[in-house]
């Protein structure tokens, strides 16, 4: 009996002891974090390159040392207004791997803020509902001092497939908007 | 490439452990000969070799392994018995494999050395049944006059010549002459039997119990030469067997000659083999009288006679066959000589030196923009010799990836020589424009649809000979396969001179599949187009080759995926012919930039016609109807900036228009601004704008910013699908 209660003190240390690295950043004024396994590199904002025909969630293409890079507002992904452009505005790069091959994508954030460190224990599952975001592209709520932040599950977020389907897309949109005008 | 090393040394171990397990086998085999698993595992063995071998195409091991296969099926189901000679034999063969193999693996030329041949020759022989004994030199001119005795009467033309010389101990061994020619009747028709008498010695000098007479037959039959020897493929020993081709499948066999594919030298016999116009036992035969004649003729000195001379004197194969088959013989050994001055060079490395390149294109775009900013005369000069000296290097580096078209074409040879007899028709294919070179890797990725489009020809396309000769058309039907250069692209046109397609036919399974509506006013053209829409097919019937409504719509996909277009014309009654366009190169294409306000974009200078001043004056302008006219003609056009939903458009600037060209069809892009020729690399767009109409990739410029490239064809297309408010009352294209 004894030695049942000791293990689960020493899991519970465990988890206490695991503590992933988070990159935050804010968006629209809200603070997001994803792991900082999954960022690659984060560059200042250059010169971008508007891709027409493409909904807004679309910022444009940069050049990435002769690589074009796709680069994805953030902010009008999370279905709010898109962002604008500032000095602070920086483009956090991640891979995302398709079909086995990794193909680099940017994120435009408002501001990158700093890498924190978060236990395990302190990560519950997302809420079922009562975020303002597509619950699907909440990976989980990290509690840092008594606020909850959101980890995006980028995988959703930056879904190659479901960004791939501008045309259809803009054409369903434009059709919910149109019986509102 | 490291994955089949890895497989090939995988295979390499394996056969050396089952030629290890076959020789203790066979040693066991020895001392208890009865044990059935023994002679299984040995089968299994060789079995498993053959299997693998062919994987790796090492045709020289299966050959063999395959006659040791059989021999020890045999073996195994009863039908031979095991004894010390015939172990020793698969001892022999067991090394030989071993040779084989080690042959396959380190030399890469196919063509096996004469005494390794020479040793599987003289061991199959031994494997299938016994000691062949030398031919019987002393009765050539007897036969000889016989077969010319007979040949004058019996009509070569369309009938297989079959001459039979029967030993005079054929009786005694069992083998009775009529047996075998009831047996040949199930084959075909025997037209006419010539039955020599020469060799009966008269009255007491006859013995009864002797065969005496020999047989020379027309035989008329669709069989194989090689299934008509199998007939007689137990007498093989107790009869001097000739099987002479019909002169009528002469012509097959030269046009199957023809199309064996020269990326390896090889004995003419086998090549005559794979044609069907000898089988191997022919060979095997010739081959030993050269041998015979070799041993016979070394103290004079005389050279031993050609395999080819050999074979016509034994009168198994016509003259105009082994010519043909030494001047195919002569051109494989030229065409692999003069590809001894290339150097084999891994694909991705070239990939990579044109990556480099393409940055290099554009560092110099860059170098050049600052020398002209700062105005710096000494380096102007400078400047330009490097961007000339950039520009070759482009081009010669482009031109490494380029390959001709002509072997691809030449593939297609064997399709439609299989697909016509399959289809029972007669085709012929003609090929133009084979030294017409594109890029390898659009030549691999055009081999698929090209397929498609050459099997629809033959199917649908092409019509049996009654139907033809009916319509007034020779019985052969003709494919063409033709390729050209026009204007920065590849054409490749098929035509055949088939039914053509009856474009109401169409139109009404269109109609009926709903892919269009009734009244549309479709021009003929714009009806056969519809041909490549998906699950559209006018074939009532599909058959194994197509007709399933599917295909067309893949194939016009993967050509619109190598940025390429196809057009199809047809004549009722008279043919077909579709034009695929394709680009040259996939990697850097010459551009025209163009501007709307601040945006810059790339169109293909290969689709530019040509570009006007939009001015009140000269065009009239038409706000609301938005085409102009050029010089007498409607061009549609379309307001780049608008239509890109570009705000910041400046609408006091001049525009102009550019006049873009992709086949027939023509249309307008209306500008703020020319910018003039970008030699422009092209880098993929990636995954998240792979469906995007309009814009086909995107290109780094010298200052580093990005520019689009336009898909002047899809964004025609889109404008038409998409029907914007102020065109939509409007056909937004015509065709002129």
């Amino acid at each position: 009996m004894s030695s049942l209660i000791r293990k689960e003190t020493a899991t519970a240390v465990a988890a206490q002891e695991q503590v992933g690295q988070y990159l935050t950043f804010l968006v629209g004024g809200e603070t997001f974090a994803v792991s900082i396994l999954d960022v690659k590199e984060i560059i200042e904002i250059a010169s971008v390159t508007r891709v027409p025909l493409t909904p807004d969630y679309i910022h444009g293409v940069i050049n990435l040392r002769g690589n074009v890079v796709a680069v994805i507002d953030l902010s009008a992904r999370l279905s709010r207004s898109p962002s604008q452009v500032s000095k602070r505005s920086c483009i956090v790069l991640v891979a995302m791997e398709i079909n086995e091959t990794l193909q680099l994508v940017g994120m435009l954030v408002d501001e990158v803020r700093e890498i924190l460190e978060i236990p395990a224990a302190n990560i519950q599952p997302a809420p079922d509902f009562g975020a303002d975001i597509r619950t699907d592209f909440i990976e989980a709520m990290a509690r840092i001092d008594d606020v909850f932040i959101i980890l995006l599950a980028l995988d959703r977020v930056l879904s190659l497939e479901e960004l791939s389907m501008l045309g259809e897309l803009t054409e369903a949109e434009a059709l919910r908007s149109a019986p509102a005008e | 490439m490291n994955e089949l090393d890895t497989a090939l040394a995988i295979f390499a171990q394996e056969a050396e452990e089952l030629l290890a397990d076959m020789e203790d086998a066979l040693l066991s085999l020895d001392q208890d000969p009865d044990n059935s698993e023994t002679v299984n595992s040995l089968f299994r063995a060789m079995h498993t070799i053959k299997g693998s071998s062919g994987l790796f195409g090492f045709e020289p091991i299966v050959a063999f392994t395959h006659e040791a296969e059989t021999l020890l099926d045999k073996v195994r189901q009863g039908e031979r018995a095991i004894d010390s000679n015939l172990i020793a034999v698969l001892l022999e063969s067991k090394d030989h494999v071993a040779k084989l193999i080690e042959h396959c693996l380190n030399a890469n030329g196919p063509a096996l050395p004469a005494e390794l041949a020479a040793t599987g020759l003289r061991l199959i022989s031994q494997l299938n049944g016994g000691v062949q004994t030398a031919i019987q030199q002393g009765t050539g001119s007897a036969d000889e006059k016989i077969f010319s005795e007979g040949g004058g009467e019996i009509s070569v033309d369309e009938h297989w010549l079959i001459s039979l010389e029967f030993k005079q101990d054929s009786f005694r061994d069992g083998i009775d002459p009529l047996s075998f020619l009831r047996y040949l009747k199930t084959l075909g028709d025997i037209k006419q039997i010539l039955t020599a008498a020469n060799g009966m010695p008269s009255g007491e000098a006859m013995d009864p119990e002797s065969c005496y007479l020999h047989f020379k037959i027309a035989f008329q039959s669709e069989a194989t030469k090689e299934t008509i020897e199998r007939v007689f493929e137990f007498a093989a020993d107790d009869c001097e067997i000739k099987i002479l081709p019909p002169n009528a499948k002469i012509g097959e066999y030269l046009a199957l000659l023809d199309a064996q594919d020269e990326t390896q030298v090889r004995r003419i016999g086998d090549m005559l083999v794979q044609v069907g116009a000898l089988t191997e036992h022919d060979v095997e035969h010739a081959l030993q009288a050269q041998t015979a004649s070799v041993e016979s003729q070394t103290v004079d000195g005389a050279k031993p006679k050609p395999l080819g001379e050999i074979l016509v004197e034994q009168h198994v194969v016509q003259q105009p066959l082994i010519d043909q088959a030494l001047k195919k013989q002569e051109q494989t050994k030229q065409k692999i000589a003069s590809e001894a001055n290339y150097i084999r060079v891994d694909a991705t490395k070239l990939g990579h030196l044109i990556n480099l390149v393409g940055e290099l294109v554009i560092s110099s775009a860059a170098m050049n923009l600052i020398v002209e900013k700062h105005g710096l005369s000494d380096a102007s000069d400078i400047a330009a010799g490097m961007n000339a000296l950039v520009n070759s290097i482009r081009d010669t580096a482009l031109e490494l990836r380029m390959v001709q078209i002509g072997d691809t074409f030449s593939r297609f040879r064997r399709v439609v020589h299989d697909v016509s007899k399959e289809l029972n028709k007669d085709i012929q294919l003609l090929i133009s424009g084979g030294e017409t070179e594109l890029d390898k890797t659009v030549v691999e990725k055009i081999q698929d649809p090209l397929t498609h489009l050459i099997r629809n020809a033959l199917d649908h396309g092409i019509e049996h000979p009654e139907q033809r000769l009916a319509a007034g058309k020779p019985a052969q039907g003709t494919v063409q396969l033709n390729a050209y250069h026009e204007s920065g692209h590849i054409v490749i046109q098929i035509a055949d001179d088939g039914a053509g397609l009856n474009s109401e036919k169409i139109l009404e399974k269109a109609l009926a599949n709903g892919l269009v509506k009734k009244d549309h006013g479709l021009s003929r053209r714009e009806i056969y187009n519809l041909i490549f829409a998906a699950g559209l097919s006018t074939k009532d019937q599909a058959t194994s080759l197509s007709g399933r409504g599917v295909g067309m719509d893949v194939v016009k996909k993967n050509i619109e995926a190598l940025r390429g277009s196809v057009e199809i014309d047809s004549e009722e009654g008279q043919g077909t012919t579709i034009s695929i366009r394709l680009p040259l190169t996939l990697a850097i294409i010459d551009g025209f930039m163009v501007g709307t306000a601040s945006e810059r974009y790339i169109i293909p200078l290969s689709m530019v016609d040509e570009c006007i001043e939009m001015s009140a004056n000269e065009c009239e302008i038409d706000e609301i109807q938005h085409y102009i006219n050029l010089r007498g003609r409607v061009l549609p056009y379309l307001r780049l900036g608008d239509y890109f939903g570009n705000t910041t458009a400046n609408a006091n600037q001049r525009e102009s228009v550019v006049v873009v060209k992709f086949g027939q069809t023509e249309a307008g892009l209306v500008v703020d601004e020319l910018h003039g020729e970008h030699q422009t690399v092209i880098k993929p767009l990636g995954k998240v704008f792979e469906r995007l109409k309009g814009i086909t990739g995107a290109t780094v410029l010298g200052d580093g910013t990005v520019a689009l490239i336009l898909d002047v064809q899809g964004l025609i297309q889109a404008a038409i699908d998409h029907k914007p408010k102020a065109l939509a009352h409007k056909p937004a294209l015509r065709r002129v």
